[in-house]
């Protein structure tokens, strides 16, 4: 199945409405000072003339999470039939601010985090399938190795880890999913990690810049 | 030179990215966090530098001042409060501890609190994967604890936390604009 741009910016603006509702969120409307995505945790808080803050400094690269069902806890608060819960990603969200994601950013070849900072963690809830393999339930870390058509994403067990060193010794599968370069529709500044329903269960959808890529999840 | 010459391409491909961004998922206001103790644990993780083994993170909104009076202002004292922004604000213990004098087995927990003056009213409530405050339920609590407010001479513009050590114990650290208080957990 062939994912456009058109498919995604439907499905993110109806993301996006439901979202809104009562949920603080906005653009951001400023650039901010860059830090480079590869470096260590650094007191820095890029809150305008505010000062730096002693006990936590404010990521450049913010942290976020995707749950499926889309938009989970609001969901268990407004309904109380709500389908049951099956993942959760946790991971950063590192922006172009200009750069070309490949080779500025990212090189092909080489372990990607999936994000910034920590490295991007996945909760399944249940046990699922991906690419005919079972994965049990529970928690694990995601990266990428990022090639022009396709990525590589790895499941691994190394939990609560920087993202910055993969081990490969604690990898537990690795699926292999078509990377869709899209140059004429719009550039992603912000990584986004966002699921989508689909017949046989989800797809874990992760975009930026020009680039998607889905891994399909079956439950 | 070579930088000034590429500004303007710069400041486009800017534009064109924040343009196209506007039909997409956004940022959230009040970006998620998360803190870990021993504080920094995934960065000493990778370098093999952890010295004690990990006990606890909280992942939490960062809302902001925004020029607003916070305590008993935007959190209204008295009142439950998610401790944060948007998702409501999650405890994870890596071990059993003691909070508030109670056996607190490992484990994900809600971490809320009530908001006065002079001192704060912690809550761990065993529904997690919620929103805000808005469903709490009182039955679902497994402890509250009263911890007093500091006041500092800070002016924090975004809410922050973090763990530090104390003899035997660890204290979360949660501050924002004037106000400091510290949840102790035993370990």
């Amino acid at each position: 199945m062939k994912m456009t741009w058109l498919q995604l910016i439907m499905i993110t603006l109806l993301f996006s409405i439901f979202s809104c509702k009562g949920k603080e969120k906005e653009v951001a409307s400023k650039p901010v000072i860059e830090k480079d995505t590869n470096t260590a945790p650094a007191n820095i808080n890029v809150t305008p003339n505010a000062v730096v803050n002693p006990y936590a400094g404010v990521d450049v690269s913010p942290m976020d999470m995707s749950y499926y069902p889309v938009d989970y806890p609001k969901l268990k608060m407004a309904n109380d039939n709500t389908p049951p819960l099956v993942a959760r990603v946790v991971y950063s969200r590192p922006h172009l601010q200009g750069r070309h994601l490949f080779n500025d950013v990212l090189k092909y070849g080489e372990p990607w985090r999936l994000g910034a900072n920590e490295s991007t963690e996945i909760q399944l809830y249940r046990d699922v399938t991906i690419q005919g393999k079972k994965v049990k339930a529970g928690r694990y870390i995601l990266y990428c190795i990022p090639e022009a058509d396709k990525w590589t994403i790895v499941l691994n067990t190394n939990i609560d880890s920087w993202g910055l060193k993969q081990e490969p010794a604690k990898d537990i599968q690795r699926f292999d999913i078509p990377a869709i370069h899209d140059h004429n529709g719009p550039s992603l500044e912000y990584f986004t990690i966002v699921f989508e329903k689909t017949a046989g269960g989800a797809d874990m959808v992760m975009a930026w810049g020009d680039v998607l890529a889905k891994l399909p999840i079956n439950f | 030179m070579k930088k000034l010459f590429f500004l303007p391409v710069v400041i486009l491909l800017f534009s064109v990215a924040a343009s196209a961004q506007s039909t997409l998922p956004a940022i959230d206001k009040s970006p998620l966090d998360i803190c870990y103790y021993p504080n920094n644990y995934p960065v000493l993780k990778i370098q093999d530098k952890a010295t004690e083994p990990l006990v606890a993170r909280v992942v939490y909104s960062r809302p902001k001042k925004e020029g607003r009076t916070i305590f008993g202002g935007l959190v209204e004292y008295g009142k439950l409060w998610r401790l944060g922004a948007n998702e409501a604000t999650e405890i994870e213990l890596y071990k059993t501890v003691y909070i508030g004098g109670k056996k607190i087995t490992k484990g994900r927990y809600t971490l809320y609190a009530i908001v006065n003056e002079s001192s704060w009213t912690f809550i761990l409530n065993k529904e997690t994967d919620t929103w805000g405050s808005f469903k709490y339920n009182q039955a679902k609590d497994v402890v509250r604890t009263d911890a007093p407010v500091q006041k500092t001479t800070d002016d924090l513009e975004s809410l922050a936390m973090t763990f530090e050590k104390t003899n035997g114990s660890i204290n979360l650290i949660v501050a924002w604009e004037n106000v400091k208080v510290a949840l102790p957990i035993k370990l």
